[in-house]
């Protein structure tokens, strides 16, 4: 139980603290869970892969990370303790913007950071190409998927093909 | 509007956000394919959701949740979109730990069939956003700014940040006191 809790703070301040998603907490975390034995060094490389593997955050790595530490209730922890702080906050914004609209300051920053948030999107779009995109197949694939999109083709659709597409050229 | 809704609405995101796409699914479900918020007010809310910690994905759907279906509603689109992958990663991470087992190389080479779709449908919707978002020379200025910094010369997120909203603050200055309090936030209620 005590390293259920233990678990849960080591997460809780990673969840505090990772802004910007979370990918520029990595190397903190990595000191922290390698350091505390909860993983191995190749360990957690593979975890932090798996975590691109499945749908969501990939910040769902943290499950792997807290069921190597304490189990099934030790990856509950971590999840929670990871995600909760920002939720809770998001949550909580739904009413406090509403008390905040009426200040001149907060309608400003609301209005600028429409364009800073595209600025970001932008930035991790590049991150995302540089990551996962080594031929020049898939980086055509990239801009035939958001045709097909813009073209109000199905997402589902576009994602499912993307997935046969991989599927197929695996195979050759 | 009833909690089951929400809630499937929800894991449907869950189950397709692969590839850092999050966001653009939730804008394509709850935007464009059911219009339960408008666009500018989509805009505003992941933007907010951007300064928090934690992933902007699980934020903005707890946030949209709540706005949607109150605290219950805030809980269930945070667990819709979470349960799927949680599971997943569960069984994942367990065959790894017990059997050391990884997925094979076909699976991975499906994944990367997917990672290139989810790449497009995020160009995709910020083609569509940036009518929008991008309305005027300061915002196309303010975006090019994170871009070149963020993006291209790798500041750390905190710096450009500190440098950005203040900034982007003053340019909006003049039109904030313009702006009917409450208006843009109302309008896309109910």
């Amino acid at each position: 139980m005590a390293e259920v809790l233990e678990v849960f703070l080591a997460f809780l301040r990673f969840g505090v603290l990772s802004f910007g998603g979370g990918m520029a907490n990595l190397p903190e975390m990595a000191r922290v869970i390698i350091g505390n034995g909860w993983v191995t060094p190749q360990a957690f490389a593979d975890g932090f892969a798996l975590g691109q593997f499945v749908p969501g955050p990939n910040m769902l790595a943290v499950l792997f990370y807290g069921l190597s530490a304490a189990g099934f209730a030790g990856a509950l922890a971590a999840a929670l303790g990871m995600f909760l702080p920002g939720a809770v906050g998001a949550m909580w914004l739904v009413v406090g913007w509403r008390w905040m609209a009426r200040t001149r300051w907060s309608r400003a920053l609301r209005r600028a950071l429409v364009p800073i948030s595209m600025g970001l999107s932008a930035s991790m779009v590049l991150v995302l190409i540089q990551l996962s995109v080594e031929t020049l197949f898939w980086g055509l694939g990239i801009w035939l998927a958001c045709w097909l999109i813009y073209r109000e083709v199905g997402v589902g659709l576009v994602i499912a093909g993307g997935a046969v597409l991989g599927l197929l050229m695996g195979l050759l | 509007m009833p909690l089951g809704k929400l809630f499937f609405a929800f894991i449907q995101v869950g189950l397709v956000a692969f590839g850092g796409g999050g966001n653009a699914q939730l804008y394509q479900a709850i935007v464009r394919r059911r219009g339960w918020m408008g666009e500018r007010e989509f805009l505003e809310t992941t933007a907010l959701c951007r300064i928090l910690p934690g992933p902007v994905f699980a934020n903005a759907a707890a946030h949209i949740g709540m706005r949607l279906g109150g605290v219950m509603g805030g809980i269930l689109a945070l667990l819709g979109v979470l349960t799927p992958g949680a599971i997943l990663m569960l069984l994942l991470s367990f065959a790894y730990l017990h059997f050391g087992a990884l997925p094979g190389s076909l699976a991975e080479s499906a994944l990367n069939g997917v990672a290139a779709a989810a790449i497009g449908l995020i160009l995709a919707t910020m083609l569509r956003q940036a009518p929008s978002a991008l309305d005027s020379f300061k915002a196309v200025g303010l975006a090019l700014g994170v871009f070149v910094t963020y993006g291209l010369l790798h500041w750390p997120l905190l710096l450009v940040l500190l440098v950005t909203v203040p900034l982007g603050m003053g340019l909006y200055w003049r039109e904030a006191e313009a702006m009917p309090a409450d208006a843009s936030l109302e309008a896309g209620r109910g």
